[in-house]
């Protein structure tokens, strides 16, 4: 009886026990982590515990753990996979190229984070992500122009990169003052993948190739054409950031004092702490993360939602747009966002005015046309997961009794008609009697 | 031949006056309704000229109804006339009851039409 007792009072509270991955709360929670070698932990903490003071439950795993999987009993047991052995050909357990691109399908977070010597299997997801790896397997990034200054002359292949995208959802508002420190293995955007974003691009001055050997044909990779971490937001809104360099996430190189050859000044930090803590909060949706709800159409005037509409009805459109900032949903506030009154193509497109608090609204007359009508709400913007609405709606012609009657412009027509009658009667009757 | 041209026409008018002048008077009385259903039209088309054709279903009934009625009576007065032979096995009581008929239906029409 007691235990029927806890467990009748358990089952209320079961949706608080369960913080993980849902519409509305879709922040990856339980992240797996595999490493090639479980010193990475230590010697990668700082990035370890910036997650893990942010709420995420890390679960650190070698990659060749047999017991490993993504999911049991078909549902996932994690919400975003990050990805730190560059060097392993096969993992361990249930995980397998097609267990990983599945895992993504279903709109889960990845973090690959590859290096020289990159493993088939690491190339190959990545190959499916998007981006291609420099296919020499010895070959780095290489900048004779803007490489990090250190202490010894070295073969360059430490470069400082602050060639980032242009955009405050995936980087943050705050801009990464000291460039990022890159030491690794360059990649290229696959052209008909149109997915794929370079966050930070080589500058146009490095090459990709084997710094030991010397360079006896041209370096397939070169300029800014190389990209050393690019990002995937697939159309089911899972993130994928990618990145050639296992060691730009140590602790060495967060603490690192950087100087930009060429650059008067130097910087106490490296910029990677920030980079990389801004990107991850972007990957584990914690930014640009938006919702819409309460999608509302009435005519003007009125309260309720109609079933139809009649041609040219003055009608009002609201919805409200939020965005995830990791914790909350907060209003979501931009001048661009538009609605379609939609059939076949858009007969109306207005701009949608904001109160700031995360309501948008539009008036507009329904067009002279009668069908079946879709209200539209089609919103992609860089960085932002994609906002795709449609809600359906026909419209009607005027009834037969909804036309404008004894119009005073038609006052002599009216006329004319009687007359003809009167006309009528007056000449049937003269017609008759005249004889 | 310049200088005949009016004395021609002054004429024509009188020859076809003293005609029509031996035309019966139940005919007479048919022109003058044809006259009368053609003249209204004509103040309408002027009528539409000038404001506009808005209520274009409005229009159309009052200028259908007078040019119809002009066309029935018209249609009466070739079977009431007597020196018209194709029809002279038709009584002109039938001319009049088809006549009646057909503009019941028309202003029928015209009642729905007008708006």
């Amino acid at each position: 009886m007691s235990k029927l007792l806890i467990f009748l009072t358990l089952i209320p509270l079961l949706p608080i026990l369960t913080t993980s991955f849902s519409p509305e709360n879709p922040s990856s929670r339980r992240v797996l982590v595999l490493l090639d070698d479980l010193a990475l932990k230590s010697s990668h903490s700082v990035f370890f515990n910036s997650l893990q003071s942010r709420g995420f439950d890390l679960d650190f795993k070698l990659a060749d753990d047999p017991k490993i999987g993504l999911h049991r009993y078909g549902q996932y047991l994690y919400d975003a996979l990050i990805l730190f052995c560059p060097t392993t050909e096969r993992f361990g357990g249930s995980i397998d190229l097609a267990a990983i691109l599945d895992f993504v399908d279903s709109g889960h977070d990845l973090i690959i984070a590859a290096d020289s010597n990159a493993s088939d299997l690491i190339r190959e997801i990545a190959t499916e992500s998007g981006v291609d790896f420099d296919e020499d397997p010895a070959a780095l990034v290489i900048d004779h122009i803007s490489y990090a200054v250190s202490n010894t002359e070295g073969d360059h292949t430490l470069i400082a990169s602050d060639e980032y995208i242009k955009s405050d959802v995936i980087l943050g508002s705050k801009k990464i003052e000291a460039p990022v420190l890159f030491q690794g293995i360059g990649h290229s955007l696959n052209p008909s993948n149109s997915l794929v974003l370079k966050v930070l691009s080589a500058s146009p001055s490095a090459y990709s190739s084997n710094p030991k050997s010397k360079l006896s044909n041209p370096p397939s990779l070169t300029g800014s054409a190389i990209s050393l971490v690019s990002i995937v937001q697939a159309r089911n809104n899972a993130r994928i950031l990618i990145s050639g360099s296992l060691s730009m996430f140590s602790n060495r190189f967060f603490r690192s004092e950087v100087q930009k050859a060429g650059s008067p000044t130097k910087h106490e930090k490296s910029g990677n702490e920030q980079f990389l803590t801004e990107l991850s909060k972007w990957v584990f949706h914690e930014r640009g993360h938006l919702k819409a709800m309460n999608v509302r159409h009435h005519k003007a005037g009125e309260a309720d939602e109609p079933t139809i509409y009649r041609v040219n009805d003055d009608l009002e459109y609201s919805v409200e747009i939020y965005e995830w900032s990791g914790t909350s949903w907060e209003p979501y506030v931009a001048d661009d966002v538009q609605v379609q009154f939609y059939m076949m193509s858009p007969y109306v497109l207005k701009n949608l005015s904001t109160d700031k608090k995360g309501s948008y609204f539009t008036a507009f007359k329904v067009p002279d046309v009668y069908g079946v009508f879709q209200f539209k709400v089609e919103y992609r913007r860089l960085g932002y997961t994609s906002l795709s609405l449609s809600k359906q709606i026909p419209v009607r012609p005027f009834k037969h009794n909804e036309y404008e009657r004894f119009i005073p412009a038609a006052y002599p027509y009216y006329g004319a008609a009687f007359s003809m009658m009167t006309g009528f009667f007056i000449f049937t009757a003269v017609h008759l009697y005249s004889k | 031949m310049v200088k005949s041209t009016s004395k021609d026409a002054h004429a024509l008018f009188h020859s076809l006056r003293s005609a029509y002048a031996a035309t019966p008077t139940n005919l007479k009385i048919i022109d003058l309704y044809v006259v009368f259903s053609v003249f209204t039209a004509l103040i309408q088309v002027v009528y539409m000229a000038i404001v506009g054709s808005f209520p274009f279903n409005s229009f159309l009934s009052g200028v259908l109804s007078c040019i119809g009625t002009a066309v029935l009576a018209v249609c009466l007065r070739i079977q009431v006339n007597k020196e018209n032979k194709e029809f002279k096995d038709l009584p002109p009581e039938r001319a009049f009851a088809d006549f009646v008929l057909c503009n019941l239906v028309l202003h029928l029409v015209i009642m729905n039409f007008l708006g």
